[in-house]
């Protein structure tokens, strides 16, 4: 029994320190939301525009931490003030010239992240450029607890509240368009919520971990399931329990949290790619190939119209 | 034409309509005016406007001069009794949704935003897979059906949408003759329950089997009414044989 009360003690030891619980508390709320939202993102063939706008926050930061200093409010305000540019830029550019969307994205955030660095010299505050990529999850302080909060209840509620014309304009926009979805609403929502993702778990996670948390969860269940709405909550359950699983391991195993995270879910990718029961690379080698009655009934109806056949060939 | 729904509008009624792309117009000045129950045949050589007007009727293309009416109310107000169906190649085949989930789909507009499907929103669904025999394959991704059961799909998306006004652009293009005949069938069906249908076509052939009326493109109007009238040798002639004059050919 002794080593059982010991294994338990361990386990829950982190929960004693306070700094353990808001990193906990801040991974849990940022790994469900960007799961959740990765759905969207991944359907949508945005992760590497995601990718892109992670990078344009820099100069927003910035200009934030010479005007206010390294308050969360303002880091928030400066980097997504920063992203919409970017990306509500590019879309302008592509629209105005013979430029496409994504030359245009990349060219301008290229841009921003060189601004970055040379606002980041004349900022009063030391800005460490390592501490923008990987976070500080167990300097998470209140502020950015409330933050994280209110980020998440912001998107999950506006996700689950517009899904439906969310999933209508995912699906094909035209259509979407054409039976009366106001698309450019909705992809531009989408764009908003994006960014406020990435720069509410900036302190926590830092942009990678974030963009990780927001496209690998989603991506394992989208080769799970046919499901759109299992691939929405399995995305953000598995979010949350790489991001709280990974900080655990990261305690116990003494390595830096962000890429114990990261590997973690890369071990779900994996296991996903390799055996997922419809979509697993091992498992299409053992399944048939089609199904077995429809090309039979193809067969045979071609069969009972072969005569037509070069008659209609030579019609043409 | 005769229009079973509403004895003073007509179905769809286009006025004096101008669309162009980079200020180079693809329709000009076209007024037709179409009842329900019929199913429309649009034919005329590459360029003549025919996606550019499927376009303009759905709402996709705003138009330069001129209106287009649905039952007497406007493209705005009249969306949801429209269904433009996509061309292949802009579904993403690999989403996340079974063929049940598409129908479903055409619900979304009568059910709202959060609204839980009711009793009546799952008839509707069960009703247009059971039109266009999708039943037994509701749980499949809609990857896993051929190119006819595809387009079944999305004409049975339509149904469930309730829509009046079908407008389907190259419907028939890249299906084997199986599925083309599944496909006329279901066309035919939905004609005989008065709905309206307008697709484009570019195969001469099957015309007069296919469709009741066919409208004749070329960048305007060369006609439209019945289908052996409307293709009659002299309006093909004038459709497809003033082409040879607008483009850059070699004229040695």
């Amino acid at each position: 029994m002794n080593w059982c009360s010991h294994l338990l003690s361990s386990l829950v030891e982190p929960f004693g320190y306070s700094f353990m619980q808001r990193a906990l508390l801040s991974c849990a709320l940022i790994g469900f939301t960007n799961g959740f939202l990765g759905t969207f993102i991944i359907l949508r063939r945005q992760a590497l525009l995601a990718d892109a706008l992670s990078h344009s926050l820099l100069p927003g930061l910035a200009v934030a931490a010479m005007i206010v200093g390294l308050s969360p409010g303002g880091l928030l305000l400066g980097g997504l003030i920063a992203a919409l540019f970017v990306a509500l830029g590019a879309q302008v550019m592509a629209r105005n010239s013979r430029l496409k969307e994504e030359t245009a994205v990349a060219s301008l955030y290229i841009i921003a992240f060189a601004l970055g660095i040379v606002l980041i010299r004349f900022a009063k505050v030391k800005v460490d450029l390592t501490h923008f990529l990987f976070g500080n999850i167990l300097g998470v302080g209140n502020g950015d607890l409330w933050i994280a909060y209110g980020a998440a209840f912001l998107t999950l509620g506006t996700l689950v509240l517009f899904q439906r014309p969310l999933l209508l304009t995912l699906f094909d926009v035209t259509v979407a368009q054409a039976s009366g979805v106001r698309v450019r609403w909705v992809e531009t929502g989408l764009l908003a919520l994006t960014v406020l993702g990435l720069v509410a778990s900036l302190q926590a996670v830092g942009v990678l971990l974030s963009l990780g948390l927001l496209i690998i969860p989603a991506a394992t269940a989208y080769l799970l399931t046919d499901s759109f709405n299992r691939m929405l909550w399995g995305g953000a359950f598995l979010g949350m329990v790489c991001a709280v699983g990974g900080l655990f391991i990261s305690f116990f195993a003494n390595i830096p949290s962000g890429p114990c995270i990261v590997m973690l879910m890369a071990v779900f990718l994996g296991a996903a790619y390799l055996f997922s029961p419809r979509y697993g690379v091992l498992f299409k080698l053992i399944r048939g190939h089609h199904y077995h009655e429809e090309s039979l009934e193809r067969w045979e109806g071609h069969q009972g119209h072969d005569h037509q056949v070069p008659d209609k060939e030579f019609k043409q | 034409m005769s229009t079973p729904h509403n004895d003073r509008e007509p179905m769809l009624r286009i006025e004096d309509l101008t669309v162009s792309y980079h200020r180079v117009p693809a329709i000009h000045h076209l007024s037709l005016s179409l009842g329900s129950g019929h199913c429309v045949g649009l034919f005329g050589p590459n360029g003549a406007g025919k996606s550019t007007l499927l376009k303009s009727v759905a709402g996709l293309l705003k138009p330069e001069t001129g209106r287009i009416l649905i039952e007497g109310i406007s493209l705005e107000k009249a969306a949801s009794l429209i269904a433009y169906l996509p061309q292949r190649e802009s579904v993403d085949w690999d989403f996340p949704v079974t063929v049940r989930g598409l129908v479903e789909m055409g619900r979304y507009h009568q059910v709202g935003l959060i609204g839980s499907f009711s009793q009546r929103d799952q008839k509707a669904v069960e009703e247009a897979m059971e039109l266009f025999n999708l039943t037994p394959l509701a749980r499949r991704q809609i990857k896993e059906l051929s190119g006819g059961q595809q387009q079944r799909a999305f004409l049975a998306r339509a149904w469930a949408q309730e829509a009046d006004l079908y407008l389907l652009d190259e419907p028939f293009g890249g299906l084997d003759r199986t599925s083309a005949t599944a496909l006329a069938a279901a066309l035919g069906t939905l004609r005989e329950r008065g709905k309206l249908l307008l697709v484009s076509h570019h195969a001469l052939a099957e015309a007069e089997s296919l469709f009741d009326t066919a409208i004749l493109l070329n960048g305007e109007m060369v006609a439209c009414g019945p289908t052996s009238e409307a293709l009659s040798p002299q309006n093909l002639e004038c459709a497809y044989g003033t082409a040879i004059y607008s483009g850059a050919h070699d004229h040695s």
